[in-house]
């Protein structure tokens, strides 16, 4: 395999962030610095960007069809789940994600991320029309749009059961939402639901996508 | 995922949730397995009703309590006792609190609210022309029956949160002083009558009006509020329905004086209240309440057995319930659920070959215990062991593959009552075998097998 040794700038596409830079801003637990990202991390993810954002749209950034061509080999498969995180990670709300939005948003699911952030996130996720709730008509949506794609066919009165039971057990003031802290005492009791806020990949991540470029504005200590 | 489910058998009652908790006693919803029927179940602590000397007290009040058969006062149905618990079974009413429609919707209209105190009424007169007294009337205890209808609870029960003590009156020392009369908060010693009348006034008040006669944050304005009853009746009441309110906690000027310059001279003030407050004659004679009043049409039936009653508070080992615990699978909530989509499994991200998974899972409509027996059963012949603790399982394989042994971990969670998730991973060995021992496992489990993850995904690929 060959190297890429440059010590000029190389043009990259739009949306570039240097990877020294995106390192040192996506924190990991605890917000040490320590533990952020490191820049081989960034780099290799940069390679994984790269593999997306080109999938379909060769422009360098990851469209909508781009990132669910990668998570369901299909780029028409609509999903409410894939659609809300899609939105979260496009944090300027311009319709793609850019490599800087990709870094800093997979930065939460990293493994060495605060537990703090990835509860957050996920309340983030559920709560769909954004009123800072988790309401019980979204709960409802979402099980209705799980048993969907899963071509799981239940009874309405067993729908309402299931929302019903954990909406009981989550709302702890009887209000008829869930906020932030009664979600960070329902996931303190089932830690299991951010089980998938955390990658494991991520931690690998320079063996699966290794960045071939070489760059002579990086110490040597981090290659 | 949360714990395995619990389900706990006390006599013919498989318990659920609890719905409320006192001093002395617990209540869980329980469903009567022979009949199907929902009930309440009223857990009490013998050791503590025994510390407090309330056994006989308790004894007394749940024999009362069995003969009160009135379509307003929640049905005393049973007692059973186990070596450590006294359990009162009562009749489960599902309307919620009458209060509640006052939080949710404000003050009722005057017809409204009359047709609920009428009830009330009937169900006061009724149990205190048996000797039997509330003491403890408030929101709380007033229910709603699926079709409307009022429902008094805790009648009668009121040693589960009162005690008498050594001048042979009743002292309370808990619940919320904005319905108690005047001379229980100055706790000098009552008889339950007038204390109900003062609460059914009270209840009344707020029914019509939306809000408390007496309230204040501050407690000590609050009991001098109450003891000099100083209240302001809303505008929007008719003439007779004020009329009726005033007349209930009206106290003549004197004593008002006496409550505000001369406290050592309660015993006066108290006995003046007691003269003054009205009667249920008066009430059932009233011009407001009289308005559309239909006395209530019920069927006292004939004999009522004491016996469990009897058998309980004499402890009789043989009649003792027995107490079961059954391990139930894991109840896997609606986030739980949620999180098995694939849309938010971003390892796909990564994982570009999509190669083959390490676990997978299956749903089924067949009862758990059914499951379990069939995963054993296809198991077996194709060389596994098999380990059962509750609705997990172990299987391994006794010949060694190309990685170790493989050793497969099932586990089943229930979705909802009819409806179970089963996971199945591998916790050691090659995932190519893994995958090659599920393709055999789900041929064999096709009557228990509703739908396999690949039908779940089915679609996607269409």
């Amino acid at each position: 395999m060959g190297c890429y040794c440059s010590t000029s700038k190389k043009t990259e596409a739009q949306g570039y962030e240097e990877p020294t830079i995106l390192s040192s801003e996506t924190p990991c637990e605890y917000h040490d610095p320590s533990l952020n990202v490191t820049v081989s991390e960034v780099e290799a993810l940069h390679e994984l960007y790269k593999k997306l954002s080109n999938s379909i749209v060769e422009d360098g950034l990851i469209h909508k069809e781009e990132f669910q061509l990668a998570l369901f080999r299909n780029k028409n498969k609509k999903n409410l789940f894939a659609d809300r995180i899609f939105d979260l990670f496009d944090l300027k709300r311009n319709g793609v994600i850019e490599f800087g939005e990709f870094v800093r948003s997979l930065g939460v699911f990293h493994p060495n991320a605060a537990l703090e952030d990835k509860i957050t996130f996920a309340f983030r996720l559920y709560d769909l029309r954004q009123t800072g709730f988790i309401e019980r008509e979204e709960l409802k949506e979402m099980v209705l749009a799980l048993l969907h794609e899963s071509d799981l066919e239940l009874s309405d009165d067993m729908i309402e059961t299931i929302v019903d039971k954990t909406f009981s057990d989550a709302d702890i003031n009887g209000d008829g939402r869930i906020d932030q802290d009664e979600w960070k005492a329902f996931v303190s009791k089932h830690p299991s639901l951010i089980k998938n806020m955390t990658l494991p990949y991520l931690k690998d991540i320079t063996l699966a996508f290794p960045s071939f470029v070489i760059r002579t504005d990086i110490e040597e200590s981090e290659m | 995922m949360s714990q395995p489910k619990i389900k706990r058998r006390v006599g013919k009652y498989e318990v659920g949730r609890t719905i409320g908790e006192g001093t002395f006693a617990k209540v869980k919803f329980a469903r009567n397995s022979e009949t199907g029927d929902p009930v309440a179940l009223k857990i009490l602590d013998k050791e503590k009703v025994l510390k407090h000397k309330m056994a006989e007290q308790i004894r007394r009040e749940v024999a009362t309590m069995k003969l009160i058969k009135h379509p307003n006062v929640v049905r005393l149905c049973e007692v059973m006792g186990s070596k450590t618990k006294i359990y009162i079974v009562l009749e489960f009413v599902t309307g919620g609190e009458l209060f509640d429609k006052i939080v949710n919707h404000g003050r009722m209209s005057e017809n409204e609210a009359r047709r609920y105190f009428q009830q009330l009424i009937n169900a006061v007169d009724y149990c205190h022309s048996r000797g039997v007294y509330h003491r403890d009337l408030k929101p709380e205890n007033l229910l709603l029956d699926a079709y409307g209808n009022l429902k008094v609870s805790d009648f009668g029960l009121s040693a589960l949160s009162q005690q008498v003590r050594d001048d042979g009156l009743l002292h309370t020392t808990c619940g919320t002083p904005n319905y108690v009369a005047p001379e229980v908060l100055n706790d000098r010693g009552y008889d339950g009558v007038t204390a109900d009348l003062w609460s059914c006034g009270v209840i009344l008040f707020v029914l019509v009006a939306g809000y408390l006669p007496f309230d204040d944050p501050n407690l000590m304005n609050l009991y001098k509020k109450i003891s000099v009853a100083e209240f302001t009746c809303p505008p929007w009441l008719s003439f007779s329905a004020r009329k009726l309110i005033t007349s209930w906690i009206l106290i003549p000027p004197l004593t008002k004086f006496l409550a505000s310059y001369h406290l050592h001279q309660l015993d006066f003030m108290i006995m003046q209240i007691r003269i003054m407050r009205i009667t249920i004659p008066e009430i059932l004679d009233d011009e407001w309440f009289k308005k559309d009043y239909k006395p209530p049409v019920f069927e006292e039936n004939g004999e009522t057995n004491l016996d469990d009653v009897e058998a309980v508070f004499k402890d009789s080992e043989e009649h003792h319930v027995t107490e079961k615990k059954e391990e139930q699978p894991t109840a896997m909530n609606a986030f739980e659920l949620i999180s098995m989509s694939k849309g938010l499994n971003l390892e796909n991200l990564f994982d570009t070959e999509q190669g083959f998974k390490r676990e997978t899972r299956f749903t089924s409509k067949s009862p758990a215990d059914e499951i379990i027996n069939k995963i054993e059963e296809a198991a077996k012949p194709l060389g596994f062991d098999v380990q059962k603790k509750n609705y997990k399982m172990r299987l391994a394989n006794v010949k060694a593959g190309r990685k170790g042994n493989l050793n497969v971990a099932t586990e089943i969670f229930q979705v909802a009552p009819s409806l179970h998730m089963v996971e199945v991973r591998k916790a050691k060995g090659d995932t190519l075998e893994f995958h090659k021992f599920y393709k055999k496992l789900s041929t064999s489990l096709d009557d228990v097998v509703w739908k396999t993850e690949d039908d779940m995904q089915m679609r996607e690929t269409k």
